[in-house]
């Protein structure tokens, strides 16, 4: 592998970037940063996301900069984050600490705490809103007639509750209070699962819903049944460095999902396996697509690609993928040209015309040309 | 109820705080040019949020948070102040309203005052979130016998 380097006017350069960012400007008002931070919070949600950066502003920031394209904003989050140190790792938080905002049970009706739907289209049709087209300035909420609920509650999660029937296995490790983190050493497998979930955390989340879906669509063999899905915010907790206090900086508002899973063959007392998902903003999408392939990953297997952490840990990261993929339309002349002169000299060989008739003496079996190429 | 003197508890309401409002009382405590000295400049940094999944009871690394911290010492009084995302002069003003209230300045009853409106301020906001979101609450009922 090898990079041939290529030169070309800077100021053409300027000159397509100058008019990228005339299709932004356009002829209408211009997007306000707090305006995308406010109304386009699933994009801004997505950039964090994959950014592994929370950072609602900035996020909010590089989604205008990137014109929607929320890849695009979560590698200016990364670039981003890279130039700036690292303070502190945060007090561990429990995922019950969460102020929930929406908390919903497929698998438990009566789950304690109730079905709290929260802000969600998940019940109603799919269909346009005309009206929006106009603008759409009343709130529809308004002129509700609340009931004083007090504080809000502490939602217990459904593993607890299932932990307590005996029917989740007690963890087999001691607490890791000290978890890899893969922003600073690459991945090795077999992952541990720390390693797993942050980057199924940053995984991009078209990749981490689509090798979701495959196990549904028989490609593995989780089926799950989710235990809950819930959004809110989670504290982000530091020790005051005088008093030694754990103190709340801020919150990050999360989306958490948990999925039980039916392992029989696995354990010699049926019980649940269990799958979980927790990613920044609000992308259930992602979180429960994170919960299949966490179940999935579980089982150790490379029967199905789902089930293969190696692969789903090299496929999942918008980053990796966004470079690969994009890097192609870069200039690849010197890999064309020695294509180009292989095909010539085996087409030569054969003694292939011009009108690409084979000549009639010609039995010689030339090996193909590969996808090899030599700056990529 | 969060108290303003207690020195978690005001670290908690400054990081809530407007910048504006930090910045104002900042501008008020250097009216008269007391001794500053910043031990440490506001600078954006990452904080890492580990959560403890409930699963295996193990920590990871969910993803880093912007912050930016700011410390100083106000007149012999050290003040820190940490505030969410990217804002040096919010964490700068932070720190210089949480050492004039260390310290006992003349506008401390004022910060105090202001701090506890936030304090009040968010614990209203929190509460409208809960109840509006408890608002939804369904009673799914299970339908037999019916395709």
């Amino acid at each position: 592998m090898g990079y041939v380097a290529v030169t070309a006017g800077e100021e053409l350069v300027e000159r397509a970037e100058q008019l990228f960012e005339s299709q932004r400007v356009g002829d209408t008002e211009d997007v306000s940063v707090d305006q995308i931070d406010e109304q386009l919070s699933r994009l801004t949600a997505r950039a964090m996301g994959e950014g592994g950066l929370y950072a609602p502003r900035l996020a909010a920031l590089a989604v205008k900069q990137a014109q929607g394209d929320t890849v695009e904003a979560a590698f200016l989050l990364r670039a981003y984050r890279s130039t700036l140190e690292r303070f502190d790792e945060s007090v561990t938080v429990d995922p019950s600490a969460m102020i929930a905002s929406r908390r919903v049970s497929p698998a438990f009706k009566d789950v304690p705490g109730g079905q709290i739907l929260g802000a969600t289209r998940d019940y109603t049709q799919r269909l346009l809103d005309f009206d929006l087209v106009g603008g759409s300035p009343e709130d529809p909420t308004a002129e509700w007639d609340l009931t004083d609920e007090g504080d809000p509650d502490r939602l217990t999660n459904v593993t607890e509750l299932l932990r307590e029937e005996g029917l989740l296995h007690d963890p087999d490790e001691p607490d890791v209070d000290d978890p890899a983190d893969t922003t600073r050493e690459s991945v090795t497998h077999p992952a541990e699962r720390d390693e797993v979930l942050q980057e199924l955390a940053r995984g991009e989340t078209g990749a981490v819903t689509a090798l979701g879906y495959s196990t549904l669509r028989g490609y593995g063999r989780v089926h799950p049944t989710l235990a809950e899905v819930r959004v809110g915010e989670l504290p982000v907790r530091v020790e005051h460095p005088y008093t030694g206090d754990d103190v709340t900086v801020t919150h990050t508002n999360v989306t958490e999902s948990e999925a039980v899973v039916p392992v029989y063959e696995k354990r010699d007392d049926p019980q649940f396996a269990f799958g979980y998902g927790l990613t920044f903003g609000r992308n259930e999408r992602k979180a429960i697509g994170m919960t299949v392939l966490d179940a999935s990953i579980q089982l150790e297997s490379e029967e199905a690609p789902a089930e293969n952490a190696e692969f789903v840990l090299d496929t999942i990261d918008g980053m990796d993928s966004f470079g690969f993929i994009e890097h192609l339309k870069l200039p690849h002349y010197v890999t064309f040209q020695s294509i180009l002169d292989r095909i010539r000299a085996i087409r030569e060989r054969r003694g292939l015309s011009e009108d690409r008739r084979v000549g009639p003496d010609d039995q010689s079996a030339e090996t193909p040309v590969s996808g090899t190429s030599d700056d990529d | 109820m969060a108290d303003p003197h207690d020195r978690a508890d005001r670290f908690e309401l400054i990081a809530a705080c407007e910048a504006e409002t930090l910045g104002r009382f900042a501008n008020d405590v250097l009216a008269d040019d007391p001794p500053l000295s910043v031990r440490q400049e506001p600078r954006p940094q990452l904080v890492m949020q580990q959560v403890r999944e409930p699963v295996e009871r193990r920590s990871f690394n969910l993803g880093e948070v912007l912050v930016t911290p700011a410390e100083v010492t106000l007149d012999g009084a050290r003040g820190f102040a940490i505030v969410p995302g990217k804002n040096e002069r919010a964490a700068l003003s932070g720190a210089i309203v949480d050492a004039a209230v260390a310290g006992g300045h003349e506008t401390t009853a004022d910060i105090v005052e202001a701090l506890e409106d936030i304090d009040a301020s968010r614990r209203e906001q929190r509460r409208r979130a809960w109840a509006e979101s408890k608002h939804t609450t369904v009673d799914f009922q299970t339908v037999e016998g019916e395709q």
